[in-house]
């Protein structure tokens, strides 16, 4: 992983379309600004991974699956 | 009274009052912002959440505490407000807290701990918060090894 030091209002560019700010620091927070382009998805790390396993509960579940779980869940 | 048509529950009849709104919808699902919460005798405990746009969507979901019974979780100021609450006058039992289930064919279930489902009963507002701590993940084994290995006692 590449490690950089920044102090509040610097910034560092990745690729030439994205740039990241330090906007401002306060106790264990960073606020960040980012600008990029519209075509890049920009996520909080937990929000990608609530949204895949959103996209993989949405999934239609067969009749047998359930059975089994409940069966489980009740014992 | 409205009626909207299922994959899973066929025809249903609901009443406007009975309809959960996410203002702000899902990740992966923010433009679904009306479901409603199928709670039926056969599946008990599993509740489902049947969005009202997509017939084909509806996604399984459990009571967090029938998961992990010391499960709590502190919403944000930001999140409460989603759902019309402030931190002051919120009391727990004004929320229901649900994990959505993922069956994946073949796999043990997992749920959602990491991004609970909260719904002000008084309101119906309900919004997926994502905790901000690391204590759950967002595919926690639903029942452990421990459970599924269970030696029968000599």
């Amino acid at each position: 992983m590449l490690v950089i030091r920044r102090r509040a209002g610097e910034s560092v560019f990745i690729g030439d379309e994205v740039e990241i700010e330090i906007l401002e620091m306060t106790g264990s927070q960073v606020k960040l600004g980012i600008r990029a382009p519209k075509h890049i998805t920009v996520l909080r790390k937990e929000i990608r991974s609530i949204r895949q396993a959103n996209l993989a509960a949405s999934q239609p579940i067969s009749t047998t699956s359930l059975e089994n779980m409940l069966e489980q869940l009740r014992r | 009274m409205p009626q909207v048509a299922t994959d899973r529950f066929g025809t249903v009849e609901y009443s406007q009052e009975s309809v959960i709104e996410f203002p702000q919808g899902l990740p992966g699902f923010e433009s679904e912002h009306q479901f409603l919460l199928m709670e039926q005798p056969q599946t008990q405990p599993i509740v489902f959440l049947q969005s009202l746009m997509r017939r084909e969507l509806s996604f399984l979901a459990l009571p967090v505490t029938a998961i992990d019974p010391d499960y709590g979780l502190q919403l944000s100021t930001d999140d409460l407000a989603v759902i019309g609450l402030t931190a002051e006058q919120t009391i727990p039992l004004q929320l229901a807290l649900l994990a959505i289930i993922c069956v994946d064919e073949g796999m043990p279930p997992t749920a959602n701990l990491l991004g609970p489902v909260a719904i002000n009963r008084d309101n119906r507002r309900a919004i997926q918060a994502i905790r901000d701590d690391s204590r759950y993940s967002a595919t926690h084994p639903l029942f452990s090894p421990v459970d599924q290995t269970e030696t029968v006692c000599s």
